[in-house]
């Protein structure tokens, strides 16, 4: 009897952990993905990079000034842990000199390191997965035009069990989708859906701006309504279109933010939103306007 | 002549004296500051409609903007005391934590406004393009003190 029941306990432990294994397996992208698509160029790829902020995290901070080195070192300290933004200059061995387009596309799209690792989602892949593969392969080709830096970033500093990077799978199974968060009825403005595009993906605005849970997904339900910082001090503020976002701000006005910095109270932007809003001075204004357009037709 | 000397010179000290204790004894520093903040935040709403053309430029109106930016330079780091820190106020902790980083920040906002009140001289800058030249550089100041000084509650 007893013999029975251990054997019976073995096998369930065995079961789980099977189950596990295969739930929290890493899945890239089919090596198709790149079909269709054109060879990355670094002119449309800057644009997306600006719109990506990929530099507000990833540029060396004791370089500020120096555009264009991402060598990485920025710490986001979390309820989680201290992330710290990897060097993703092109140099070969500290860098993503040696990556190939999929291996970036994995990183980008699925999360996922050359090595087959889950990376954790303090890169916010998970907004990054609704990009398009053409826009992810311009994005790579402007990376490997920038000057390689050399030197790795420290590792994360994370406490257990969030060392255990395999759990990030389950996770990715719940928050990990290529689809929109907003559903628009047919025939709505392309503007709008441009705007979507650029907010929901390449933007990652919800990552500050939509409250979490505690395991850390994204409340989709309160989509950009604010809460509190998950790195830093403070709130973040909502930028849904009433009268706990930003309900009376003209799309003029929310242009105007991003190409200036400054509110239609003449505040000025602060916090870690003034290096998202200096990354979208640098696109053309009607991404801007897009966004802009996006963000007051959610919700009506 | 001696007495009206020392009379003139014990009014000087005493003023000296009352000045301050006075900032000292700012009741209410938050309501200060955030008056200060508001009368920049202003003077930025008509300096930007001006320099995007949705107000006719006007000498008198711009030289007004860039004097209350100097002024509010001015007085600013002198109403964020120790013990202020709490109590509706988005003024960040790290002013406190890194006293030197904030003063030299509040510096440049301060510096800034000086070279724009040169170059505004006694009518105001001629033109908008002087305008622009002359305020540009102090408004580049509001966000980039923001980004570490302050924080949304």
């Amino acid at each position: 009897m007893l013999r029975k029941l251990l054997f019976l306990t073995a096998a369930l432990v065995a079961a789980a952990g099977l189950v596990f294994w295969l739930l929290t397996m890493p899945r890239p992208l089919d090596e198709s993905v790149l079909a269709g698509t054109e060879p990355g160029d670094p002119v449309r790829g800057e644009r997306m990079y600006f719109a990506g902020g990929c530099a507000s995290c990833h540029a060396s901070p004791e370089a500020e000034g120096v555009e264009g080195e991402l060598g990485g070192g920025l710490v986001l300290t979390t309820d989680f842990g201290a992330f710290v933004a990897p060097n993703i200059s092109p140099h070969p061995q500290d860098g993503i000199g040696d990556w190939s387009e999929m291996d970036f596309a994995n990183a980008m799209l699925r999360g996922i390191s050359p090595e087959g690792n889950h990376y954790y989602p303090a890169y916010p892949y998970t907004s990054y997965a609704r990009m398009e593969v053409q826009d992810v392969r311009d994005i790579f080709a402007y990376l490997k035009s920038l000057p390689p830096v050399e030197g790795r970033a420290d590792s994360h500093k994370i406490a257990f069990p969030f060392t255990l990077r395999r759990g990030i799978g389950l996770w990715k199974r719940l928050y990990l989708s290529a689809e929109p968060v907003v559903t628009f009825p047919e025939g709505t403005p392309e503007n709008v859906l441009r705007g979507r595009y650029l907010v929901e993906g390449p933007g990652h605005c919800g990552e500050c701006h939509t409250p979490r849970n505690f395991i850390g997904g994204l409340k989709l339900g309160q989509w950009l309504e604010g809460g509190p910082a998950a790195e830093g001090e403070g709130r973040v503020p909502g930028i849904t279109p009433d009268e706990d976002g930003i309900g009376f701000w003209s799309e003029g006005d929310i242009a105007y933010f991003l190409e200036s910095g400054f509110t239609p109270d003449f505040d000025s932007v602060g916090g870690a939103m003034v290096a998202v809003q200096k990354n979208m001075a640098r696109l053309p204004a009607e991404d801007r306007e897009s966004i802009a357009a996006y963000l007051k037709a959610i919700g009506q | 002549m001696r007495k009206i000397v020392i009379c003139i010179s014990t009014l000087l000290f005493s003023a000296s004296v009352f000045s301050v204790s006075a900032a000292a004894e700012i009741e209410d520093p938050v309501a200060v500051r955030k008056a200060l903040m508001q009368a920049v935040a202003a003077s930025a709403g008509t300096s930007s409609a001006m320099l995007r053309g949705n107000r006719e430029y006007d000498m008198a109106v711009a030289k007004a903007a860039i004097a209350t930016f100097h002024a509010s330079a001015k007085a600013l780091s002198s109403f964020f005391p120790e013990n202020s820190h709490t109590g509706g106020t988005t003024a960040a902790p790290t002013i406190w934590k890194d006293p030197e980083a904030f003063g030299s920040a509040v510096a440049k906002f301060r510096a800034a406004a000086a070279t724009a009140v040169d170059l505004a001289g006694h009518d105001g800058p001629a033109d908008l393009e002087a305008f622009r030249q002359a305020v540009t550089p102090v408004l580049g100041n509001c966000s980039s003190c923001h980004q570490s000084f302050r924080v949304q509650n």
